[in-house]
């Protein structure tokens, strides 16, 4: 789960690491009051989850409360990388004499918590990555390892802070060691960490990046105001129905709707339907074990889409059974009605099952099977996404 | 012969009494896989399938000298099971939940490190060594016994795989579910190695697919193996993901996508499968 700049600035302050004073607003009107109670210059930060906020305009400044309104009418209006800006946090304008880079990553590879520094931080961070990688330092930890302070002076020393102010710098690296540890998170950067011109170290900008599956040890963040979000930009309307429903599902080009099992099938039908000339026309994924009414929902998805000519579907029965597939996709024919011709090949666990459910469901309403071409093992998977890909010929 | 599960394994249950656990235990024995005993606190004495139920995995280690745990229990109680088994001597242990924290898993990785044990997934759709035992989810269906080897990431490639490696008559030794959570318990060199040292073993295949960095890491023991391996990797034609923050890009390059993969493998001498059915041609003209 990413955090908005401003949730991570919370963090950061509960952890002791020095953020610049700010506040949240929500519409131009707040921003103007809020810019009065500043009384000084101003920088609008529009919150949004994603990067290159600044080279898309999503950053202004503001010297008095009206040219602060104005701009934040701008910024209001702006999409930044497809995301609207629903949120701006204002801050006091800092004046920086430097800018430096610290961040801490999971190497997953290793199974390690890096962290990383570098005294030549903002936004060209990669670019000094690839063209000087001996200018970033990078400190591995296993999982259980402690920070230890002198670990922080060396991250100092390489950010090249003068003597008197080591310490200073070195406990934000250790505290955000903790603040990442604590909250199970998999990125934590400070990206600039500033040393402003009266000789202050202040982290300019957050970008957090939590593990959702350890959302659960973490109930304060809810009170901190912090829950679950959807982090796409722009969506389709059928990706916001699919979302509502829970499916994972993209859009893609192409006209051929796919229906596949779990995700590593779901990715390589794709290829397979790609190899036979075909175009999918979407990316989904069942999940373990389905219900029949998700998997009634998945193919709404797909013959409601006008864009999709043929419906290729294949379950491979593993967590997830075969007679339970069939249920869905009867209840589908039945609920709703199959108005795309769609092949469909199952196996696996209760496969046998499955195909008689259908072929019974076909003796008691033919009609509701007329669009549907269904095989058991004997057939290949490579013949199905084939035949699919003919289907979507012969429709087109 | 088999890698990491035969007929000689002595097999638990982790959640035994649960509704997945119950479940799959009854269709692992029905396979003929050697269950001996299960675990649920507060459960034991009862049994399950007339398997033993024990409060511990301590007391199915003294009782019955089990080797190896199938865990199904929520994520968030996988940890703490996990360690408990790799404590008592346990020396296999596999996660078939998926969306265990990452921190968890590291530190079970770590744990088993310390006690010479092996941890598959989390996520996994399990291991079979067909003919000998089926631990997990994986429908029997699919694999018959035979002389090639497969590991992958994801259930249900490793399905199709086994699938065209029984219809062409290859069938498998041991098929190994990796695991798709993020990060996992064990990696595929150190399968492969596995699999480089098991006599039966003539081949293998690796399924890959798109994200992390597991496949390409792969080549280093590739290169140094004898025996022929088969890569494939899914996700070729998917549209390029989102990338988070710079310091994964900083750690990870330009890694992850399918394309980086398929490089990685094939310079490490990978034979690279397009198709599931590329797989027969590939080991027939290696003289597999």
């Amino acid at each position: 789960m990413r955090l908005y700049e401003h949730e991570g600035k919370d963090l950061f302050s509960k952890y002791k690491i020095p953020v610049p004073q700010g506040r949240l607003a929500k519409s131009a009107e707040e921003v103007f009051e809020l810019a009065g109670e500043f009384n000084k210059p101003i920088v609008l930060k529009s919150q949004v989850l994603t990067g290159g906020r600044g080279k898309a305009g999503g950053v202004k400044f503001g010297s008095d409360p009206q040219e602060a309104k104005s701009e934040a009418e701008g910024l209001f209006d702006l999409k930044v990388g497809g995301f609207p800006v629903e949120k701006i946090l204002i801050e006091e304008k800092l004046k920086i004499e430097k800018e430096l880079y610290l961040g801490i990553t999971l190497d997953r590879a290793n199974y390690k918590i890096v962290i990383l520094v570098c005294a030549e931080g903002g936004v060209e961070i990669e670019e000094v990555a690839r063209r000087d990688p001996q200018k970033i330092l990078k400190l591995s930890f296993d999982i259980d390892e402690k920070f230890y302070q002198f670990q922080g002076l060396v991250i100092a020393k390489w950010l090249e802070v003068n003597s008197p102010q080591l310490r200073e710098v070195g406990a934000i690296a250790g505290n955000l060691f903790r603040l990442f540890k604590d909250y199970d998170a998999k990125l934590m950067e400070i990206n600039p960490l500033v040393l402003t011109s009266d000789g202050k170290y202040i982290a300019a900008d957050s970008r957090i990046s939590l593990d959702d599956d350890a959302l659960f040890r973490h109930p304060d963040l809810k009170e901190m105001g912090i829950e679950k979000r959807h982090e796409e930009g722009e969506l389709t309307p059928r990706e916001i129905q699919a979302r509502e429903r829970d499916i994972p599902y993209l859009d893609l080009e192409g006209d051929i709707g796919m229906f596949p099992g779990g995700a590593g099938f779901g990715i390589m039908g794709n290829d397979f339907i790609s190899y036979f000339d075909g175009k999918p026309a979407n990316f989904m994924d069942s999940g373990g074990g389905p219900t029949p009414e998700r998997l009634a929902n998945m193919l709404v998805l797909l013959d409601e889409n006008p864009k999709v000519k043929a419906i290729f579907a294949a379950r491979f029965g593993g967590i997830s059974r075969c007679d339970d597939f069939a249920k869905g996709v009867i209840k589908f024919l039945k609920e709703h009605g199959l108005s795309k011709p769609m092949v469909m090949r199952m196996t696996g666990n209760m496969w046998q099952e499955g195909v008689r459910m259908f072929e019974e469901a076909r003796k008691e309403n033919p009609k509701l099977f007329e669009k549907l071409e269904f095989h058991g093992i004997e057939v290949p998977i490579e013949e199905i996404a084939k035949k699919a890909v003919e289907l979507a010929k012969e429709a087109g | 012969m088999a890698i990491l599960v035969g007929k000689k394994s002595k097999i638990i249950v982790q959640g035994i009494t649960g509704g997945a656990g119950s479940f799959h235990t009854k269709r692992m024995l029905k396979y003929g896989t050697k269950i001996v005993a299960g675990t649920s606190p507060g459960k034991g004495g009862q049994k399950v399938e007339n398997v033993p139920v024990y409060d511990t995995v301590n007391e199915c280690v003294e009782n019955h000298d089990a080797d190896v745990s199938v865990i199904f229990l929520p994520a968030r109680f996988v940890m703490d099971a996990a360690i408990e088994a790799i404590h008592a001597g346990v020396k296999l242990v596999v996660v078939i939940p998926e969306h265990i924290p990452i921190k968890d898993m590291m530190v079970v990785r770590k744990e088993a490190q310390k006690y010479g044990a092996r941890v598959l997934g989390g996520n996994t759709a399990g291991i079979i060594s067909p003919g000998e035992a089926n631990l997990g989810i994986m429908p029997d269906i699919a694999f018959s016994p035979g002389r090639v080897g497969t590991v992958s990431r994801s259930g249900s490639l490793t399905y199709y795989v086994a699938d065209t490696l029984t219809r062409t008559g290859y069938g498998e030794t041991t098929c190994v579910g990796l695991g798709g959570d993020p990060v996992l318990g064990s990696t595929f060199n150190e399968i492969l190695e596995l699999f480089e040292q098991d006599e039966k073993t003539r081949a293998v295949v690796l399924v890959g697919e798109i994200g992390g960095v597991y496949e390409e890491l792969a080549g280093e023991t590739i290169s140094k193996m004898k025996k022929p391996v088969v890569a494939m990797v899914g996700g070729l034609t998917a549209p390029p993901g989102k990338q988070m923050g710079h310091a994964g890009a900083i750690v990870e390059g330009g890694l992850g996508t399918a394309q980086s993969k398929v490089k990685a493998l094939e310079e490490s001498g990978a034979h690279i499968a397009r198709m599931f059915w590329d797989i027969p041609k590939i080991l027939e003209g290696q003289g597999v």
